[in-house]
């Protein structure tokens, strides 16, 4: 059972004296059950529109939408205890406690009041949760919405870009607690970023969107494999006349660092035999892989 | 970081009203900024009560006996004045000369308080008035009360994360509305409580020695039970404009507008919207029998200056009670309609 689903969802932003912006522009998304799925693309790509429309924030113009398999908005009642978001900024009173702010929000749904108490545990906030909210670092006001959206227990965990703002031992802090949490077999994450590191770092899965669409999903390594550029790296005691000798036998060339870098090789084992049959002993030999960025900014340039 | 508590397997609904309502009555109750406008409040009452107890003094028999006096002076007065009148050859034409003279002046008409210095409190004619102006203080403190409360969920953009919990916006406000509601019902018992106990205290201590009238008891009652439903109206007005713009600023600027400017406007150039204003139904909720208003003062060309009545309009108490039910229903009906339908941002 996926535990997103979306399928051609459209939504036009009607703006006054400004064109109409088109947030969603048919789009199909899937997040199957498990793991941690992000959801990348640049600034402005629709990511957190699609995030609000998923929570019952925002009216889709047209298209289905399903969360846990029940329709949205209509049945978002029905499952919303099992969903855990934290939409871009923590939003909290600022002059309560970080355990008051909880535990308004534990009445709210009808948490027992000892979660409380376990999510700033799980967050470790439980030392600084009677210190007022608007006393709190960026990162601390991050670590305390997520330990809000923990509060149910969810099922499903959305997390808009829980990195903004973070100093480095934060963003360490949160990305280990993504990966933590999507160890669990029972919890789906799906983290939106536009920080293609964190998305290698802690997601299984990944959907790229721009302009509202989607371009690319699956597992990372799928992706990383479908937009694999099939350029090789190798090293050898006489650059130059290894050059030499694959320029010749229609290859492109170029030098890299203290190596070659030879591009769109259809097979590497062909490198081998042309270079060994000149004399030329190869000291390495690597396939260029694809990363993240490289695929995230092939798929998301703007059209010419 | 500890281990995370596995979830539960099935899928979970959004929590029960009750729980909702609980945590908005926990909400409001923890507001600093709310409880420190009560604060003031009480404390402003408290200033008043002791000015009052300085300010009135209970009459001794001297004092009484030269009020007397001076009463007796003034009927005097006055009596010769009209008898001037009456004998006034230059009375209009066709004008009564009782009417137009005014009848007999009596001692009985003056009260002796107003010529004891200083004057006694009168709970016989105080009573009801001190009612009426704790319910429109109460009321004011309501408005602030609600726009502070549900602005406060605005600014603080709170609103949004409740609805990751309670995706039902009407649930969301009408339990919001619900505590507005209920808190501004009860401060403006507490109010009314509070006025009856000071006016019981400055009467026993500096009070006079006037019988209260016949029906006292039930027009103050009346009074206070109409200035509570007033608090609750206007508490729940201000949740429902605030909630419409947003805003507290916002809102009160508006109610600032309408009230000082808008309203005076429609006064001036159409006098005849006079019934249908909030604050002339304000006060007709509050006086006992409601409230008379003049809607022309022109008067028509070739009437007799001495018999021509401007035109009156009564507002009765039921009229008012039900225009301001109607433009509170109305504001905040409009600010929940919108927020159901409003995409959320």
């Amino acid at each position: 059972m996926p535990a997103v689903e979306m399928r051609a969802v459209s939504k036009t932003y009607r703006r006054r004296r400004r064109p109409p912006q088109r947030a969603l522009d048919a789009l199909d998304l899937v997040v199957e059950s498990g793991g941690v799925h992000g959801l990348l693309g640049p600034n402005g790509s629709g990511k957190t529109t699609m995030i609000r429309v998923l929570l019952g924030l925002i009216r889709p113009d047209s298209g289905e939408v399903r969360l846990l398999d029940r329709p949205v908005p209509a049945s978002l009642p029905a499952v919303i205890g099992s969903v855990g978001a934290l939409v871009e900024t923590p939003l909290f009173f600022p002059g309560f406690t970080g355990r008051r702010n909880l535990q308004l929000l534990a009445e709210t749904a009808g948490v027992p009041r000892a979660r409380v108490d376990q999510v700033l545990e799980i967050v470790d906030l439980a030392d600084r949760a009677d210190d007022r909210f608007k006393g709190y670092s960026l990162g601390m006001k991050q670590r305390l919405a997520i330990a809000a959206a923990l509060l149910k227990q969810p099922r499903l965990l959305i997390l808009d870009e829980p990195s903004n703002g973070l100093d480095p031992a934060g963003i360490r802090d949160v990305r280990e607690l993504i990966r933590r949490l999507g160890d669990d077999p029972a919890v789906t994450v799906l983290v939106s970023s536009h920080l293609l590191t964190e998305i290698e770092q802690v997601c299984s899965s990944v959907t790229i969107m721009t302009r509202g669409r989607c371009v690319a999903a699956g597992p990372v390594a799928s992706v990383l494999a479908g937009r694999s550029s099939g350029d090789v790296r190798l090293r050898v005691a006489d650059r130059a006349a290894a050059a030499a000798v694959l320029t010749g036998a229609g290859f492109t060339v170029s030098p890299d660092a203290d190596a070659l870098l030879v591009r769109a090789v259809p097979a590497p084992a062909e490198i081998t035999r042309l270079l060994a049959q000149s004399g030329h002993y190869l000291e390495e030999l690597t396939p260029v892989a694809a990363d993240l960025e490289s695929a995230f900014l092939e798929l998301t340039a703007e059209p010419a | 970081m500890t281990a995370v508590a596995p979830p539960p397997d099935v899928v979970q609904p959004a929590g029960r009203f009750s729980g909702l309502l609980r945590a908005e009555v926990h909400r409001f109750l923890a507001r600093r900024f709310i409880g420190l406008l009560v604060a003031l409040a009480a404390l402003a009452g408290l200033v008043g009560l002791v000015i009052a107890l300085l300010y009135f003094r209970s009459p001794s028999s001297e004092g009484i006996a030269a009020a007397r006096a001076e009463i007796d002076r003034v009927v005097a007065e006055q009596e010769q004045y009209r008898q001037e009148c009456l004998r006034d050859p230059s009375l209009p034409a066709g004008a009564d000369p009782a009417d137009f003279c005014g009848g007999p002046v009596r001692a009985a008409d003056f009260s002796v308080a107003d010529f004891l210095h200083p004057e006694p409190f009168s709970l016989a004619e105080l009573g009801t008035g001190g009612a009426i102006a704790v319910a429109v203080a109460c009321s004011a403190l309501a408005f602030l009360v609600g726009a502070t409360f549900v602005g406060a969920e605005w600014s603080s953009r709170s609103m949004v994360s409740l609805l990751f919990w309670e995706p039902r916006r009407g649930r969301v406000l009408g339990a919001k509305a619900l505590v507005v509601g209920g808190a501004s019902l009860v401060l403006g018992v507490v109010g009314q409580v509070a006025w009856l106990v000071a006016s019981q205290l400055l009467q026993a201590v500096a009070g006079d020695d006037q019988p209260l009238p016949d029906g006292f008891w039930g027009e103050l009652s009346g009074v206070a039970g109409r200035g509570v439903l007033l608090t609750a109206l206007v508490g729940l007005l201000g949740f429902g404009l605030t909630n419409l713009v947003r805003n507290t600023g916002a809102a009160l600027g508006v109610a600032f507008v309408y009230l000082v400017i808008a309203e005076n406007a429609a006064r001036g150039l159409l006098p005849r919207v006079q019934p249908w204003l909030v604050t002339e139904n304000v006060a007709a909720l509050l006086q006992p029998g409601g409230m008379s208003i003049v809607l022309d003062w022109d008067m028509p060309p070739g009437a007799n200056p001495a018999t021509w009545q401007p035109e009156e309009h009564l507002i009765t108490n039921l009229h008012a009670g039900l225009l301001l039910t109607a433009v509170t229903a109305v504001i905040a009906g409009v600010g929940i309609w919108l927020f159901h339908r409003r995409d959320v941002s």
